[in-house]
């Protein structure tokens, strides 16, 4: 299964995109969660807020589906 | 003089003699704006021994070198003054429409000394400047009067007010603007409180001389259109920076129950897709800003009357709701537009009101301490009497009035040790036991705990968060790079969420006045202030600057009692040996106390002469000072 992973901010640098600049391609095999894809590609899941994928918000418990396009955002603070 | 507006406000309250100077360049080049005015101005002219509420503190409007104009995003503006809270140098900013205006009105910075004769206002309408009476304000609440001067004056005038806590010289009051924001922290609005000024209202219809304004319009052109379509701006706009409840309570440092605890088990209830499902109205922008972060949101409480309020924001909900307690988001959001239009920081007051919850958890105060009433986690009914009587400075209230370190110095018995605190401002809403980086972070900060100045939950996460190895470097250089925002007076999101890099805003710099200015120099003033901020805290307090250093008991004693970081803390010999690695990287003798290599490094040799006559000044570091104070991480930290 191909899903697309993307962002920017500090997360960019360790999701080393290459579609074009903040989007990679993964391939999967299975139905894993979204906290095992990242565990996958080496990115460590506290430096992952939440996913955003179809409009939505996507803990990381998350199961993409083939073609997924899921945004991933960084920890930030403020407010 | 491109860039700016051009003039400089002095105005005595107490003689209300207003002077019209025009900006200096070289000072405007020397410090850049907003915190890094702030700091120089504080140091030459406000006596050691000012009262902070009294007649020879200043209070002081400004803004900084990107304020109004269209870099991403030039909206803010700072209150500066001695704070009430931790007698140390104090800044503040908030995003909205108020500093933009100033600056089209044609003002950079307004300093204010003296204490007006009674309640009053200041009114500047372009050349108009007017100090009028504020009696029939005096009292109201700062949304309920911003709305009322709206009505007065005419919707096009930006209106920053104090609430009745400013008024009664609360030590965490802040100031309102916009319906919504707030220059929140160190006690700003008990300053301006002090001096009897209600309000501040302007309207400025002028413009900004743009030195190239074609090379401003290209730069700020692609840095909408980029930003527009990068993948994290749409999450941004729809939940703003509520949605990081779940990540920081998942990661065990989300406050509950005052700092007790790490993780609350009903955070769902208070989550940002709560407050979006069940509160929001609309979402709302500052100031040329293309995000919206800002989310309008309606509370509705069976037998209390709706409220509308911007927010709560991630501190709030951290600090009121959870370390409060709460288990409603319509009890936060209700909360936070009680603190707003009572004119307290969310954050303080919060921290502050679950303090207070603690010390009734213990049996330190009582019933009857509280007119009868409980002081309940999780009721906001008990909440809401209880910021009444902080307001009111009714009975306890009065002690509670003065923070939480003042608090616990007037109640003893070892509250102290659980006042989440650092130099008598309130923590951030981020635990520090498992993040020792973060709690160096707040430790060692100029104006008191604060993350805006350096926030290291990742940094701890990418470095090893057991470990205190490499964490001093990257906290100096945090303290560096984050404040640079508040005295270029500009949004760090768009830095820290959208990829918007320092070297951009300083091509904008560049493209707004001409100077020929690098991020190094930037850097530099940045350091400079950070340093200033230090001897200036040393010389009011005395010395040496490491016994004001210091970490609440319960952060460095106090396992996390359960959740994801159950069992972690700092410990007292880790939290030292960070002190000395980071005063050996900063320049500073083991004591805590700036060098005068460091300080004529800075080019502020005046501060060292000033510290040594008081004997604090540091020791020379054998083999001198690093000549890199700090260290970037690479991924990016924020």
């Amino acid at each position: 299964m191909v899903i697309y992973l993307r962002s920017g901010g500090k997360l960019r640098d360790r999701l080393k995109p290459d579609v074009d600049i903040y989007t990679r391609k993964v391939e999967v095999e299975g139905t894993p969660t979204l906290e095992e894809i990242l565990e996958e590609i080496g990115i460590p899941d506290g430096l992952v807020a939440f996913a955003f994928a179809d409009g939505k918000v996507r803990r990381l418990n998350y199961r993409p589906v083939e073609g997924d396009v899921v945004t991933l955002q960084p920890p930030v603070s403020g407010g | 003089m491109d860039g700016f507006g051009g003039t400089t406000l002095r105005i005595n309250l107490s003689t209300e003699e207003i002077e019209r100077t025009p900006t200096d360049p070289e000072f405007a080049r020397s410090w850049l704006g907003a915190r890094g005015f702030v700091s120089k101005i504080l140091y030459d002219e406000v006596p050691r021994d000012a009262d902070p509420l009294g007649v020879d503190n200043l209070f002081i409007v400004t803004t900084g070198v990107l304020t109004g104009s269209f870099c991403p995003v030039g909206s803010k503006v700072g209150f500066g003054c001695i704070s009430p809270a931790t007698n140390g140098h104090a800044d503040s900013s908030m995003g909205g429409h108020l500093g933009p205006e100033l600056r089209y009105a044609g003002y950079d910075l307004i300093v204010m000394e003296g204490i007006a004769a009674g309640p009053t206002y200041l009114y500047i309408d372009d050349d108009t400047i007017e100090l009028r009476p504020a009696g029939d304000y005096w009292g109201m609440g700062s949304l309920e009067l911003e709305k009322r001067m709206k009505k007065d004056l005419g919707d096009d005038f930006q209106i920053a007010t104090i609430g009745p806590s400013g008024e009664n010289g609360i030590v965490f009051s802040c100031i309102t603007h916009d319906f919504g924001r707030q220059a929140g922290r160190c006690g700003v609005g008990a300053v301006m409180g002090s001096k009897k000024l209600k309000a501040i209202a302007v309207r400025g219809t002028k413009s900004l001389p743009v030195h190239d304004l074609d090379s401003m319009y290209k730069l700020t052109y692609d840095i909408i259109q980029r930003t527009k379509t990068h993948p994290n701006m749409a999450p941004w706009q729809k939940y703003g920076t509520a949605f990081f409840v779940g990540w920081s309570n998942e990661r065990g440092c989300f406050p509950t129950k005052n700092f007790q605890e790490t993780y609350h088990k009903d955070w769902e209830k208070i989550d940002g897709e709560r407050l979006v499902e069940d509160c929001l109205v609309s979402d709302k922008a500052c100031f040329g800003c293309w995000m919206n972060c800002g989310k309008y949101t309606r509370a509705r409480i069976p037998g209390k009357p709706d409220t509308y309020q911007e927010g709560p924001e991630y501190e709030t909900i951290a600090l009121v709701g959870g370390s409060c307690a709460f288990t409603d988001i319509n009890h936060v959001a209700y909360a936070n537009h009680l603190l707003d239009d009572i004119g307290m920081d969310t954050m303080s007051g919060g921290s502050t009101v679950a303090f207070a919850m603690e010390c009734y958890q213990r049996g330190i105060i009582t019933k009857d301490d509280l007119e009868g009433h409980e002081l309940r986690w999780g009721n906001i009914d008990d909440f809401e009497h209880f910021v009444r009587m902080i307001a009111a400075r009714r009975g306890i209230g009065d002690i509670f009035a003065r923070g939480t370190k003042g608090a616990a110095e007037a109640l003893g018995r070892g509250t102290i040790d659980f006042a989440s605190q650092a130099k008598g401002m309130e923590f951030s809403g981020y635990d520090t036991r498992w993040y020792p980086a973060q709690l160096l972070s707040y430790c060692t900060c100029d104006i008191g705990a604060h993350h805006s100045k350096s926030w290291t939950i990742t940094t701890d996460i990418e470095l090893g968060r057991d470990t205190i190895e490499g964490k001093a470097e990257v906290v100096i250089y945090l303290q560096h790079i984050r404040p640079l925002f508040d005295t270029w007076s500009c949004c760090r999101l768009f830095w820290g969420e959208l990829d918007v890099t320092p070297e951009e805003h300083v091509d904008s710099i560049k493209h707004l006045t001409g100077w020929d200015v690098t991020l190094e120099e930037c850097m530099r003033v940045s350091e400079r202030v950070w340093n200033l901020n230090r001897a200036h805290f040393i010389e009011r307090n005395g010395g040496p600057g490491r016994k004001f250093d210091v970490a609440p008991a319960r952060h460095l004693d106090e396992p996390i009692p359960g959740g994801p970081a159950e069992g972690k803390v700092v410990g007292r010999e880790n939290f030292e040996a960070m002190l000395d690695d980071y005063y050996a990287n900063r320049g500073w003798d083991e004591d805590g106390n700036p060098t005068r290599e460091i300080l004529d490094d800075l080019g502020i040799g005046y501060a060292a002469d000033n510290l040594e006559k008081l004997g604090f000044l540091g020791k020379p570091i054998p083999g001198g000072i690093p000549k890199v104070r700090g260290r970037e991480l690479k991924p990016k930290a924020m």
